[in-house]
């Protein structure tokens, strides 16, 4: 059943993956495009080409974020083009059904990670580094697994959800928003801002989204 | 009637007077005399009225005592017993979180507001005659400034000038109090990145060497010959507005000659140590931060050999290992690793994963 649900998300979402994988493949390619040979660099080149690696490192999160976005739409596309013909004539339960596509989305995820591991393997052969400089990128790639996994889950939740639950969650976002603009307008001294509230929540640990801040760059010291 | 009004009408009497008495009118002299002594009585009337409205001024900018820990402070009664203990309690937390002043020189000082007035009688009267006095000023808007910064800063100014001549060169006039945590430290990291030196770029490419002479740590006899090259002052000196009317030793610098560069450098118009302010200021917040207050306060309160030698000896290490440590700290943000991906980061990301797959197991449009 697995390999079935695979090969229909692999057919609605070939396309992305494969665009993915090139991103992925490159993005760490690119801070080799500084320069190679470190080691024997003017002292001076060492802070730009770290300078330039951790900027290229701000990237990759970019790519996780567009990785779970087009894949967790993806998983549901066919269905929602069938109107959820073929997930109804299905002889499994539907939880079954939703956790089969998940699996088969993360697989298909797997793509531009695995794309991602070899760039960096390749960047990290590619320079030679100076002392006290270091090269991560069984670091990089995981921690591009996980924040994929998350970006994924969560656009993959949204593209199943029932209009009830989007106009819930949009109205969440819709309140926050609104309730800062009240707290703003009654000019409270010493108010916190409710949307820096809720963004540090979620991207400061144990923050759901905190995988996809802090560093991100594959050469460092 | 408002100050303003009575003025005029004074002026008003007085002049109609003068007017008058000028016309030679004798029937007038009385009017005029009249109008005189009216113009008087208002003007007298307005001395007192000021004379009350400076002593009720005086009054409130009475000295009042704010006591925080180890630290006293005499600030304007006007202030309010509220602010005043916020400037206290906040200068306090200042001086305490950093922690490299002693307790002692804290205790043997008292902050007075330049704004206070009655500073000697209430010294007397509060029993902290014999304690040092360190003028700080009062913010001027005290609801929204007044966290004791200004106070904690001129203490820690007061410490720095009881330091010997190495450390009152080298020290930032704040001992980098108030340091704030992704802002001064990204500004530190910025200044050695794009350091203009070859001392500083040997730094960041980490020479424990370089990074001693670029910090200034070392006791050079000729400092500016052995932290910068000869381009580099030449650089400062052609960077000089006008500089072709600065003297014969620019002139002659920028012309070429490498004697008169080092004058031009000896004469102060170089800094002698090339690191910024900000980066001297992390490499006490390293020592404080990794090392402990201890460790700190133990530098500041070393008189032996060179800057870094005294840190070095307070933070129980080498002085290149210092120097290491404190290029990796500022480097990484704080120490903390480049890239983490260990089960910390996985637990957030499998909880939140899992949440999302339920809720998407439980909620559908084809339901």
């Amino acid at each position: 059943m697995y390999r079935q649900v695979l090969k229909a998300q692999w057919l609605a979402a070939r396309l992305p993956v494969v665009l993915l994988a090139v991103l992925g493949f490159a993005l760490p390619l690119l801070t080799v495009t500084f320069g190679g040979n470190v080691a024997d660099a003017p002292v001076e080149r060492v802070g730009q080409w770290l300078l330039a690696a951790q900027q290229v490192g701000v990237l990759i999160p970019g790519l996780a974020l567009l990785s779970g976005l087009l894949l967790g739409i993806a998983a549901w596309a066919p269905d929602h083009a069938a109107k959820h013909v073929y997930a109804l004539s299905l002889p499994v339960p539907r939880a079954m059904f939703v956790l089969l596509r998940f699996a088969a989305g993360a697989t298909l995820l797997a793509v531009p990670v695995v794309a991602l591991g070899a760039g960096a393997l390749v960047a990290t052969l590619a320079v030679s580094l100076p002392d006290g400089v270091h090269a991560y990128p069984v670091q990089l790639t995981v921690r591009f697994a996980m924040a994929s996994i998350v970006c994924f889950a969560i656009f993959f939740a949204i593209s199943i959800a029932t209009s009830r639950a989007a106009l819930a969650t949009l109205g969440v976002i819709c309140g926050v928003l609104l309730a800062d603009l009240v707290i703003g307008s009654l000019n409270i001294k010493d108010a916190a801002s409710v949307t820096t509230t809720v963004f540090y929540l979620l991207t400061t640990w144990p923050g759901p989204l905190s995988i996809l801040v802090g560093r991100w760059a594959l050469f460092d010291v | 009637m408002s100050r303003v009004v009575r003025v005029a009408v004074a002026l008003a009497l007085t002049a109609g007077a003068r007017v008058a008495a000028a016309q030679g009118a004798r029937g007038g002299e009385a009017a005029t005399r009249a109008l005189l002594a009216r113009a008087e009585a208002l003007q007298a009337q307005l001395a007192r009225q000021d004379s009350v409205a400076r002593q009720a001024r005086y009054a409130e900018l009475r000295a009042r005592r704010f006591d925080a820990g180890d630290l006293t402070v005499l600030l304007p009664a006007a202030v309010g017993e509220v602010t005043g203990r916020r400037i206290a309690t906040g200068a306090w937390a200042y001086l305490d979180t950093l922690g490299a002043i002693p307790a002692g020189y804290v205790r043997s000082l008292v902050a007075v507001a330049y704004e206070a007035t009655e500073r000697d009688s209430v010294t007397s009267a509060e029993g902290l005659q014999h304690r040092t006095r360190v003028m700080v000023e009062v913010p001027a808007h005290p609801d929204t400034l007044a966290d004791g910064w200004t106070v904690a800063i001129e203490i820690a100014r007061a410490y720095v000038d009881t330091l010997d001549a190495d450390w009152r060169a080298w020290l930032p006039f704040d001992l980098g109090i108030g340091w704030k945590h992704g802002r001064e430290d990204a500004a530190a990291l910025r200044d050695l990145a794009a350091a203009a030196t070859r001392t500083g770029s040997e730094c960041l490419g980490g020479t424990a060497a370089g990074c001693r002479l670029w910090l200034g740590l070392d006791r050079d006899p000729d400092p500016f010959a052995s932290r910068y090259t000869v381009a580099e002052i030449r650089q400062v000196a052609a960077a000089r507005p006008f500089y072709e009317y600065m003297g014969p030793v620019v002139t002659q610098c920028v012309g070429g000659s490498d004697e008169a560069c080092l004058r031009f450098a000896r004469s102060g118009q170089v800094r002698p140590v090339p690191a910024s302010t900000s980066a001297i200021r992390s490499v006490l917040r390293e020592v404080r931060v990794v090392h402990g207050a201890d460790a700190l306060r133990r530098a500041l309160a070393d008189t032996t050999g060179a800057i870094g030698q005294r840190l070095a000896r307070a933070a129980g290490i080498g002085e290149d290992s210092l120097v290491r440590e404190w290029r990796e700290w500022l480097l990484t943000g704080g120490g903390g690793p480049r890239i983490a991906a260990g089960f910390r980061e996985a637990m957030p990301v499998l909880v939140f994963g899992g949440l999302l797959l339920l809720a998407a197991a439980r909620s559908g449009r084809w339901r």
